[in-house]
């Protein structure tokens, strides 16, 4: 059987590796050429002790098309899925050829293990291997914009892509053995993958810890230290309860503001011009984020939830597979 | 002589079609069964039935001794070729002979090489480039290549021309007089079974009309041509299969029960053909004479 897969596959694999290495070569260079950039930068401002303000400054560390590149990069998990996983067991089922398949003196069962075995391996690696090149790659644009949890960062580094790699090729598989066509399934597949991806990054990512909370001074801007993971931004009352805030009106009805301030936004066209009035009166900014210490706990968590859907999708296959008529 | 297949009831059931209902039937071994009977009479699902690949509703199977099942202990005594011989298009007679060599316990991939050399049929092209009658050949070499006990063939020569089917069932025939094979095969072309064939099984309408070895049917069935006169005598000794009857004369084919006595029947042998057809045409309005037709029962085995 293993033998079996790899006669299948060995084109694709073929294909497959030699865009992994057009795209490593090409990422290969101008990292490079951003780290040079990033380290000449950070010699630079050690002399003129303004390292502090490297973060925000414009430095240009390589071709925005590269950067497009990279974060193109998250479709990359999903392919395998598409190309080997949908058409795995339906493409064996609208040709018949399971029917020859599993007349060999083999289980279904067995069959299914080796190729579905193979092919999540796969997918991992080829995975893996993308996002150890895009992590590396992206060291110095996170140091200089601290932004390793944003989405086209988080989700494109590090160990998720390997998960969402494995969902997608569980997903594929099981959707072509119950769908027993590789065109439905790929839809399901693509559809099935982008939904469950937007519903995690959009929502569920965060909340998989209780996020921490700071306060501080309206008129002292104040932001988390490294990447951190942004969930809400309020405004606490004197009474320490969150109160709403909207900028964009200049009235305030119906909040249980000061008549001060009131005063102070109707006479001035810019409303922020409240906030000195706001602080002054016991108001308070808060600010609701996952911190930076929890980057490798937000990646572990999302790598184990799309494991553990792969492991149960995988289980219905098998299921699905060995009871109903080939 | 024990039989490699016996099942008793078999019944396969789809939402709302009855594929097969009641199959009971007896192959003995070493026999090359014709399957035989009208387009989704269920010969598909008698087949894939007694594979392993589907399982049945209600009744049961024993072939080789035991239940069809996935267990590579049973499929490696189970050669079967599917309708339409599927094979992967794209992979040559060489790659299925490897895909073969790492599936099965015994397998002898010298004979595949042999026998479609034998042919000219070129091991290193895609199975998709071969035509239908060369791709059925690398089929049927590969399922031989098991060295299977039991060979189940659908529509093998569906989509042969004569040439083809005949070089297959030569290759059938062959493969069979080597001994310690059963096979059984559907088709709709009688004139070509019979040429391999040694036992029938007639499907209709998802149920078993006839099973015997077709010695056995043919003696056992005649045909009679008579005046138009009231049957119901002939009926009451023998079982009539089907009646024809025109403005002078009345044609029936009978299965009989002892020899025909009344002299007004002039009594003639009966080929295969016409007992084929007599049994599939039983319940055809184009063939109804006003009297109910006479409905046999499945007759199992050998006797």
């Amino acid at each position: 059987m293993t033998w079996d897969t790899w006669q299948q596959h060995r084109y694709q694999a073929a294909f497959a590796a030699a865009l992994l290495a057009a795209l490593a070569v090409v990422l290969l260079i101008t990292g490079l050429h951003a780290a040079a950039v990033w380290h000449s930068a950070l010699t630079q401002c050690a002399t003129s002790n303004s390292c502090a303000s490297l973060a925000g400054s414009n430095l240009s560390l390589g071709n925005p098309i590269i950067t497009t590149l990279v974060i193109a990069t998250s479709a990359v998990p999903v392919l395998p899925g598409l190309l080997w996983g949908a058409p795995a067991v339906a493409s064996e089922l609208e040709t018949g050829t399971n029917q020859f398949a599993w007349t060999q003196s083999i289980t279904r069962r067995r069959w299914l293990a080796v190729r579905a075995g193979w092919l999540l391996l796969g997918a991992g690696v080829l995975a893996g291997a993308v996002s150890a090149i895009v992590t590396w790659w992206s060291g110095p644009f996170n140091a200089l914009t601290a932004d390793a949890f944003q989405i086209n960062r988080f989700d494109i580094t590090d160990i998720v892509p390997v998960g969402y790699a494995i969902f997608a090729m569980a997903l594929g598989i099981c959707a072509g053995t119950l769908l027993r066509r590789t065109l439905p399934a790929l839809g399901i597949t693509l559809a099935g993958f982008a939904g469950l991806r937007a519903v995690i990054a959009l929502w569920l990512r965060l909340h998989y810890m209780t996020p921490v909370v700071a306060y501080y001074k309206l008129t002292a801007p104040f932001t988390p230290p490294g990447s951190y993971l942004p969930v809400t931004n309020g405004l606490v009352g004197p009474d320490g309860k969150p109160a709403a805030l909207d900028y964009n009106v200049p009235n305030y009805n119906g909040l249980p503001l000061p008549s001060a301030c009131i005063h102070a936004t109707q006479n001035n066209p810019n409303p922020q011009a409240v906030l000195p009035c706001l602080a002054a009166h016991g108001y308070r900014a808060s600010v609701t984020f996952q911190p930076a210490s929890r980057f490798w706990a937000f990646q572990g968590i999302e790598t184990g939830i799309f494991l553990v859907l792969a492991a149960v999708l995988i289980g219905i296959t098998f299921l699905v597979l060995s009871r109903r008529d080939a | 002589m024990t039989a490699v297949i016996q099942t008793s009831g078999l019944t396969k059931r789809y939402r709302r079609v009855t594929a097969l209902s009641e199959c009971t039937i007896s192959v003995p071994e070493g026999r090359i069964s014709a399957l035989v009977g009208p387009n989704g009479a269920g010969k598909t699902t008698l087949l894939r039935l007694l594979a392993g690949l589907a399982a049945p509703t209600t009744g049961q199977a024993t072939v080789l001794g035991g239940a069809p099942r996935q267990d590579p202990a049973y499929l490696a005594e189970i050669g079967f070729l599917a309708q339409e011989a599927p094979l992967y298009r794209r992979r040559t007679a060489e790659d299925h002979i490897g895909i073969g060599a790492h599936l099965n316990p015994r397998w002898d991939g010298e004979s595949v090489r042999a026998r479609l050399s034998r042919v000219r049929i070129p091991l290193d092209r895609p199975v998709g480039t071969l035509s239908g009658g060369q791709r059925a050949q690398v089929a049927l070499a590969l399922t031989l290549a098991k060295q299977p006990g039991l060979l189940l063939l659908d529509e093998p020569l569906a989509a042969l021309d004569p040439l083809a089917r005949q070089r297959f069932l030569g290759t059938l025939a062959e493969a069979a007089a080597g001994g310690g094979l059963t096979v059984m095969l559907s088709s709709h072309l009688i004139a070509d079974i019979q040429r391999v064939c040694d036992h029938l099984i007639l499907l209709a309408e998802s149920r078993v009309q006839l099973c015997g070895d077709i010695d056995t049917l043919l003696d056992e069935h005649r045909i009679l041509t008579g005046p138009r006169t009231d049957t119901t005598a002939i009926g009451r000794t023998h079982a009539i299969v089907r009646e024809d009857t025109t403005p002078r004369q009345t044609t029936l084919l009978v299965r009989l029960n002892g020899p025909v006595i009344d002299p007004a029947w002039a009594v003639d042998e009966a080929n295969m053909e016409e007992i084929v057809l007599g049994y599939m045409s039983q319940d055809d309005p184009g063939y109804s004479t006003g009297r109910e037709p006479t409905r046999l029962s499945a007759v199992g085995g050998d006797r």
